[in-house]
This record gives C-alpha cells, sequence and structure tokens, in this order.
C-alpha cells in the first residue's frame, strides 16, 4: 500500500486558483486546472477497478508511484470523465514498460512525447474520436487523456523542463497526444490484435514526434500513396536516421488504407514496401552521424547502397486513424524506445458508463 | 476547502551512491563512457589528471549507449574499479 497523499487547502476551487496554487510548487502544464477535491477523485474512482491506492506503476526519472488514486487526481486535473481512468490506467502500465524505456524518453533533449492510441471498443464506449480530426481539437476523450497523461509525466515521473525533462525546444505533442484508432474503417482490422493482443480494449503507447503530414489526392495506386510516405520517412534529421532499429507508426487515413486494401494490399505488404522504398544513401547517413546504432550489416553496406531508414519492416507499424480526405501521417521514433501495446482491464460496473 | 497533491509517493531509488573514497592513492579509476560526443576524451583526461595527483591508476574504461541503461555485465565489471567517473550530456 502506498502512503496517502497529501492535501492542500485552496480558497477556491475557480481553475485559475488551482492552477496558481499549483504553478507555486512547480506543478501543472500551464493552463487551468479542475481542483481535484476528495468528491471529484473519488467519483473519478468509480471508472476503475481495484484498489486506490495499489500501485499501478512506478514511473522515473522520480520514482512516482503511480497508484489509481494518483492517476485519478491528474484525470480530475486534465478534465477527464470516469470512463477515461481505464485507458489511462493501461496508458500508465504502458509507459512503465522496460522496452518503452521512459527514463531515456523523459531525459533526452529531442521533443518525443508519448502517444497515447485507444483500440478497441473503450474507444468507441468512452468517446474517443477516431474519425476526422483525430488528433484534435475539439474532443473530450482524447483531449482530457493526453493532457492527464502529460499530467502524469509531469507530476509523478518528474518529467519536469530543466530538470527531468531536458527537450531542447519541447514541442506541442508534450501538451496532449492521444488519439483513437478508426476500426470501424480499418480494412485490416484491428491494430492491437495484429500485435498479439487480443482484448475488447486495448493501448498502444509510441514515443515518437508529432504527426508528418503526407497527402495524395491522386492515386488510387498503393505505390504512388506510399512513395509519398516513404519520402516523409527518409529524413536525413529524424532519429530514426542514426537508430536503425526504431520503429516508425504509419497513421493512414481510411480513403489510403482502402485504396492499398483493394489493391490486395496487407499491412505487412504496405510496412515492407516502405521498408523497401524509404531509404537513403548509406554513405549519406554515416557522413551525417558520427554516433550510430546500427546492426553490424548495415555498417558494412557501401556508400553507393540504399539504405532503409529502419533496420527490418517490421518496424513500421500500420493504424488507421482519422475521418474523411487523403491525408495521413508518419510519426518517426525517438529511436531508443518500442512501443507497447497493452490490453485495458474492463470497466467497472455501472461506473464509467455516459 | 482541500484538493489533493498531484505527486504521489516516491518509490525506493533503484540505486544509490557508494560511500566516498577519502583517499585514492593505490586505487583503480573506471570509466564509464557514455558515448556522448566527446564524453570518451573528457573523462579520460580527467582520470589521469586525477591519477597523476592521487597516486591513483587508470583502467577498466567502459562504454555504453546513453539512451539505454548499463547492461548488467558491464555494471559488475565496473565494480572491480574503486571510483567509476562518469556522465556526460550533449
Amino acid at each position: 500500500m502506498a502512503d496517502p497523499l497529501e492535501m492542500l487547502d485552496i480558497a477556491s476551487e475557480d481553475p485559475e486558483a488551482v492552477r496558481e496554487c499549483y504553478a507555486e510548487r512547480g506543478w501543472g502544464d500551464g493552463l487551468p486546472l479542475v481542483a481535484p477535491t476528495p468528491e471529484r477523485v473519488d467519483a473519478m474512482l468509480a471508472g476503475s477497478r481495484g484498489d486506490p491506492d495499489e500501485p499501478v506503476a512506478t514511473l522515473p526519472p522520480r520514482s512516482g508511484v503511480a497508484t489509481r488514486r494518483v492517476i485519478a487526481v491528474n484525470a480530475v486535473l486534465a478534465g477527464c470523465r470516469p470512463e477515461h481512468l481505464p485507458v489511462l490506467v493501461a496508458g500508465v502500465r504502458a509507459l512503465a514498460r522496460p522496452e518503452v524505456n521512459l527514463r531515456g524518453v523523459n531525459a533526452t533533449t529531442h521533443p518525443v512525447a508519448p502517444l497515447l492510441i485507444v483500440h478497441g471498443e473503450i474507444a468507441r464506449t468512452a468517446g474517443y474520436n477516431a474519425g476526422l480530426g483525430a488528433f484534435g481539437p475539439g474532443n473530450l476523450a482524447n483531449a482530457s487523456t493526453g493532457r492527464a497523461l502529460r499530467l502524469l509525466l509531469l507530476h509523478v515521473a518528474g518529467a519536469v523542463p530543466g530538470s527531468g525533462d531536458a527537450s531542447t525546444q519541447g514541442g506541442p505533442a508534450k501538451y496532449a497526444y492521444c488519439v483513437a484508432e478508426n476500426l470501424a474503417e480499418s480494412p485490416w482490422g484491428g491494430y492491437a490484435a495484429s500485435v498479439g493482443v487480443d482484448a475488447p480494449s486495448a493501448v498502444t503507447m509510441h514515443c515518437g514526434e508529432a504527426p508528418h503530414n503526407f497527402h495524395d489526392m491522386e492515386s488510387s495506386e498503393p505505390a504512388a500513396i506510399l512513395d509519398k510516405a516513404a519520402s516523409a520517412m527518409a529524413s536525413l534529421g529524424s532519429n530514426n536516421a542514426p537508430v536503425s532499429g526504431a520503429e516508425f507508426f504509419v497513421m493512414m487515413c481510411p480513403e489510403h488504407a482502402t485504396a492499398c486494401a483493394a489493391a490486395g494490399w496487407t499491412r505487412s505488404h504496405v510496412a515492407s514496401y516502405l521498408h523497401e522504398r524509404a531509404r537513403l544513401r548509406a554513405g549519406d547517413l554515416r557522413a551525417a552521424f558520427a554516433l550510430r546504432a546500427w546492426a553490424p550489416w548495415q555498417e558494412a553496406l557501401p556508400d553507393e547502397a540504399p539504405m532503409a531508414l529502419t533496420e527490418h519492416p517490421g518496424n513500421i507499424k500500420v493504424v488507421v486513424v482519422g475521418g474523411p480526405g487523403k491525408h495521413s501521417s508518419v510519426i518517426p521514433s525517438w529511436g531508443m524506445t518500442r512501443s507497447a501495446t497493452v490490453p485495458v482491464e474492463p470497466p467497472a460496473p455501472g461506473g464509467n458508463r455516459r | 476547502m482541500r484538493i489533493y497533491s498531484p505527486e504521489g509517493p516516491v518509490g525506493p531509488p533503484s540505486a544509490g551512491l557508494a560511500p566516498h573514497t577519502p583517499v585514492l592513492a593505490g586505487k583503480r579509476i573506471g570509466i564509464l563512457d557514455n558515448s556522448k560526443p566527446n564524453a570518451g576524451l573528457l573523462l579520460r583526461r580527467l582520470a589521469e589528471s586525477l591519477a597523476a595527483r592521487t597516486g591513483a591508476t587508470v583502467g577498466l574504461v567502459e562504454r555504453k549507449n546513453a539512451a539505454l541503461p548499463a547492461p548488467d555485465d558491464l555494471l559488475a565489471r565496473l565494480a572491480e574499479a574503486e571510483v567509476v567517473l562518469t556522465g556526460s550530456a550533449d
């Protein structure tokens, strides 16, 4: 059992007063905050099963213990509803997975932000936006869950700019970065099941950059669409260039995904094609990076060889997101991190349905 | 009215600092180079200068990726040194 949480006295529950009270202690994300009163936190906890004071995970570098109650406090602060809490709990579990390497993600000078992707039933029942404008703005579930995750990183993990977070420029994705998979319009079924997580609801954590858009209005040919994705991936400036084991998330809009599927392309075909096409000359990559984390066989490539921006097609992950239109995006990785997909625990009975 | 603190408790530290070594004469100085630019050069010069002033010896140079935790076998090798110099950022 974790220690009881500290309480603070405050004259008003006005969001600006809470912001000021927190800011004096180095807390908050700069925006007004919903007062985490015991009543609101108890109501939030009704959305989650389990002991409120049971540790869910310990988050570096602060070694902060995220109990359900601490997660609920930050969910209240961000404006979440109780039905969002199971998603946040799963998100915290994913953050703590060793392959995510949260210590490195929080410490780096890179602008990496953990992206929380919501899959399956809970995306629908808890009101997450997987369609038009899925990355925002305008949806409470996406905005508040993404914000709560960042507040947990600031408060519990200690990823405070200047101490636990050394990001040179920071980034807008560090305010709120949460999206839902458009399962209803995915021609390839759900992403979570494709990586072996067979649960009604799940989340994926990918620690990467903000989305890099690519558009193709002209073609129904997969190769023409994906060549544009490949051009967004083949960037000399991304961390995928010196770290060959790093992943790319390719967030395909339904129209692009449907065009690929209609031509008989599977998710795996898309990844293989992008692996083949997202390449730069090995000599140019070598000249650009004195420090490289490449596989030995890549180091042996001659300068003129076109080298893939990631070592293996399996590092290219394809998720369907968004609504009508022909814009998709590529999310490069920080590098020394792997995505994690974990199931969302079933909602509390009767406690978290709107 | 009362509101919660958002931080939660702090868990036990994953590692602590070793006790201070008051006399370096006759001791071994190890180096953990985290591969950041010039980290190896800086740490070696520092170790050599420290050794020249104190009578310690420089040995056990290990290298790791800055973004990942040091592997257990590497830490076990470094444990043979009484003092280890490390830490360099961009």
